[in-house]
């Protein structure tokens, strides 16, 4: 028997004469455009509201504070990309302020060195994750809450809840160190999403990882070590939280664990997903992520240089969001696929 | 067809000998010897639960055998490792586990590996890889100009992403191709052209073991069909000698009977009536049906036949026309309304749509008859256990009692539950899609007679079914629907498969198109709203 054809012969858009009209709507059925339109939006009518807004002053702060949440997403999306969540990044990032502190002031280790065995305690921390979710089975979803409960209390226990001061210097440096008129930690935020974005999309490991968290089986049969991919998502989700609690106590020049990153995965969390996440695993683009970070800064600063009362900036904040979501479902109902 | 001795002669790329798996007491596969060959393709059929699926996970390396030993082209198989099997060249086109939706099809065709002769190990080489994914579907026949491989693959409808599948598995040049049921959601069209795909394969030299649950369609393209019962190789019948009845014999290990034909239907009281009803990818459309009447609907994927009987079952809202059910108007705006009215719904997805699996039967049988079962809004135990004995004993679900989960049942017997459970409601029309899906050959036959119980009983049933000979041997009068539409209403008498198939088809294969994707998910959507 001959191989036939089998498509029927159906003329798809032809691929070189592109129309604005096409352009405009292949943008608007992309999950990123939303986001990256909204931080414009955001950005735009604050900024004419509130004139110290823009103000350079104003821009490093969110700089700063972005490289937090930022970071924190990225890592975190990698760990929803393959499907799971990782509730403990905000609890070991305020721990991980706290061991580099207590490494470096307590056990006396130069700054550096502090900061490397930090960042490869974390690292453990997220081979341990990787390692359950893997070869235990166990939900993600509870062995990073044991985490972040274990972490929050190791930070207490370690400073009896009272604050490291006297930190090396070298902490605070990183942290105000200006490239120009740009904060370093941003900088570091731009790195992380850049590096982030390459693996993932240029890389035949971070293709894997879409694919781990896209359709396990699949991956599985196809050959792609599942196990090996999925820990590495929580080993680099882990260490980003490491760097983000370095970052931390410098901006504050000691080691508090009573800032102890409360509420921050959350925050990751949130980032992730109205940067187009799917919280099943296999989608999301960094763009979108690092989009979704920005405009949660955007947001939640604005509301300051708004002078909204802070017992309401919760309920903006929130309702915000949800309008972004919104928008966004009904942008993918109108133009793209609707399964997300 | 020639199955001499000149193709028996040729190379074995599959060489099975003493492997055996058991289940505790249960043996589930016993195969002392067995050899596949290249260049043929091997049919392998067997009831659900003959070990096919052993067999294949063996081959495969997802099961562990307890012991025996296979070789795969002149290498030793090391057992129960997926990893050694892959690089022995086993590939496994599987109706479970497609393809990465969120991926390109590029990106899917050479899913966990290099392009070949890429020179980048880490970074990824799209060119080369999008050139391989194209030369990798020309290979099969299928026209990269027409799915472009940068498309996502999740926009592509069910049956091209089976298609890129094989094209996937065939890419890696595998020593033995083990399909596996690779028609089973395919509409007759696009089985079709699987078949042809592993009829040219085989051609060309390939091993191909077609697992199948179409009869007529491993009679059609194997050049040798292996029959299993009970995790044994009952036969090995060259295709000339193994007819249909040859074939159910063996994998049922007695003579199989089919109830008599049905009388003509003489009944003349319409029972459901739809004038011009339109919804989503439906329509217009009009029907009638009668008491006792069994209306069958056949068509292709995304033909619009689950669309219509969801719109009736009022779990996808109507957008237009109008329903009668019983002389009465029936607009319903949800599948509550639906079941107030008298319509039961047994939808094709046993486990994801029908049943709570982990609960118990009597949970599972009652739920549609709560509120007669309660008194005062309070239910109590005992009398639903009551119910449930009387509605599993109605349909003869065999379980040891009705506390058990239900899950812990055969397909068929959890199927039977289903309809028990619709009967118990004492519905005015019966809406079935894909009623045998998924249960094995003789408990097809029990379905068959619950339906035509049904019908006896004064029930119109809707049956939708992408198996034309179970339409063909149920129904009084079958619909033909294409695109949407009616097409084709066929009596009884004057069906055959030629002219439903040729309405079918109507203008062509519709593989580029989307609606069956979006048909799917349509229809898991509202059943799921329903749950």
């Amino acid at each position: 028997m001959e191989t036939q054809t089998i498509a029927p012969a159906r003329q798809v858009a032809p691929k070189s004469r592109f129309t604005m009209a096409d352009v405009l709507r292949k943008l608007a059925a992309s999950p990123e455009a939303g986001v990256v339109t909204a931080c414009v939006f955001v950005f735009v009518c604050i900024g004419l509201a509130a004139p110290t807004y823009t103000h350079t002053g104003n821009l490093q702060v969110m700089g700063r504070d972005l490289a937090q949440i930022g970071i924190l997403a990225i890592g975190e999306a990698l760990v929803i990309l393959t499907g799971g969540i990782d509730l403990s990044v905000g609890a070991l990032a305020g721990l991980a302020g706290i061991l580099a502190a207590w490494f470096n002031v307590r056990e006396g280790l130069p700054g550096p060195v502090a900061i490397v065995v930090t960042l490869l305690i974390c690292g453990a921390v997220g081979l341990w994750h990787g390692a359950m979710v893997t070869r235990l089975k166990v939900a993600p979803f509870v062995i990073t809450l044991v985490t972040f409960t274990v972490a929050q209390g190791l930070a207490l226990a370690i400073t009896t809840g009272t604050p490291i001061n006297d930190i090396s210097s070298l902490f605070s440096r990183v942290s105000s160190f200006q490239i120009g008129a740009i904060p370093l930690p941003a900088v570091i935020f731009v790195g992380t999403a850049l590096i982030a974005w390459f693996v993932l999309e240029r890389t035949y490991v971070g293709r894997q990882l879409y694919a781990v968290g896209g359709n396990t089986e699949a991956a599985r049969l196809a050959g792609i070590p599942v196990a090996r991919r999925t820990t590495l998502a929580y080993v680099a989700s882990a260490m980003l939280a490491g760097v983000v609690g370095v970052l931390v106590i410098g901006r504050m020049n000691v080691a508090d664990p009573s800032v102890g990153g409360s509420g921050w995965e959350l925050t990751a969390i949130a980032a992730a997903v109205v940067g187009g996440a799917a919280l099943t695993g296999g989608e999301g683009r960094i763009l979108g992520i690092a989009a979704g970070a920005i405009l949660l800064e955007l947001i939640s600063n604005g509301l300051l240089a708004l002078r909204v009362s802070p017992y309401d900036q919760q309920i903006v904040q929130g309702g915000v969001l949800g309008i972004a979501i919104l928008a966004d479902r009904l942008r993918a109902r109108r133009f793209g696929r609707e399964s997300r | 067809m020639t199955v001499t001795d000149e193709s028996r002669s040729r190379a074995v790329s599959a060489r099975l000998r003493g492997v055996h798996k058991s289940y505790g007491q249960a043996r589930v596969l016993d195969i002392p010897w067995l050899e596949i060959h290249a260049g043929e393709v091997t049919g392998v059929v067997g009831e659900n639960g003959a070990g096919k699926s052993t067999l294949i996970g063996t081959l495969s390396g997802n099961v562990n055998p307890d012991g025996g030993e296979i070789e795969i082209g002149d290498m030793l198989l090391s057992l129960g490792s997926t990893e050694s099997a892959g690089r022995l060249g086993v590939a496994l086109v599987s109706q479970e586990f497609p393809l990465v939706g969120q991926l390109s099809v590029a990106e899917n065709m050479l899913l966990g590996r290099r392009p070949r002769g890429s020179k980048r190990r880490v970074l990824v080489d799209r060119r080369a890889q999008r050139a391989e994914a194209a030369a990798m579907m020309e290979e099969i026949g299928l026209s990269p100009a027409e799915i472009q491989v940068t498309r996502e693959v999740r926009s592509l409808p069910v049956p091209t992403r089976q298609m890129l599948e094989i094209a996937k598995a065939w890419g890696r040049e595998p020593t033995l191709l083990i399909l596996d049921e690779p028609t089973s959601s395919l509409g007759p069209v696009e089985a079709q052209m699987v078949l042809g795909l592993a009829r040219s394969l085989a051609d060309r030299g390939g091993t191909v073991l077609f697992i199948g649950h179409r009869l007529d369609e491993v009679r059609a393209v194997s050049d040798r069909i292996l029959v299993l019962r009970n995790g044994s190789l009952v036969a090995d019948l060259n295709p000339e000698d193994a007819t249909e009845e040859r074939l159910v014999r063996e994998m049922v290990g007695s003579e199989f009977t089919r109830s008599e034909p049905k009388a003509k239907l003489i009944e003349e009281r319409v029972l459901f009536r739809a004038e011009g009803l339109t919804a989503d990818g439906l329509g217009p459309v009009d029907i009638e049906l009668r008491a006792g009447e069994v209306l069958g609907v056949a068509g292709l994927m995304g033909s619009g036949r689950s669309r219509l009987i969801h719109t009736v079952a009022g779990a996808q809202p109507a957008t237009g026309g109008r329903m009668q059910l019983d002389g009465q108007n029936y607009s319903p705006h949800g599948p509550a309304d639906g079941a107030a009215a008298g319509i039961a719904l047994i939808p094709e997805d046993r486990k994801q749509q029908s049943l709570v699996l982990f609960a118990p039967i009597r949970s599972n049988v009652t739920v549609s008859i709560l509120r007669r079962l309660s008194s005062h809004g309070i239910l109590t135990t005992k009398s639903e256990r009551a119910a449930a004995k009387d509605i599993t004993a109605n349909v003869h679900v065999r379980m040891q009692s009705v506390d058990q989960p239900i899950g812990s049942l055969s397909g068929g017997n959890q199927q039977r539950a289903i309809f028990g459970r619709a009967f118990a409601s004492e519905p005015t029309l019966l809406l079935l899609d894909e009623p045998t899906r998924g249960v094995d050959v003789g408990a097809k036959a029990e379905i068959y007679e619950l339906i035509d119980r049904a019908a006896k009983q004064g029930m119109a049933v809707l049956v939708a079914s992408s198996e034309l000979e179970e339409l063909l041997w149920i129904c009084h009068r079958i619909a033909v629907m294409n695109h949407g539409r009616v097409v084709d209403v066929v009596d009884r008498e004057d069906a055959t498969k030629e002219r439903i198939m040729t309405a079918a088809a109507g203008t062509g294969s519709r593989l580029l198109e989307t609606s069956a994707t979006a048909e799917l998910s349509t229809a898991e959507r509202a059943s799921r709203t329903e749950l």
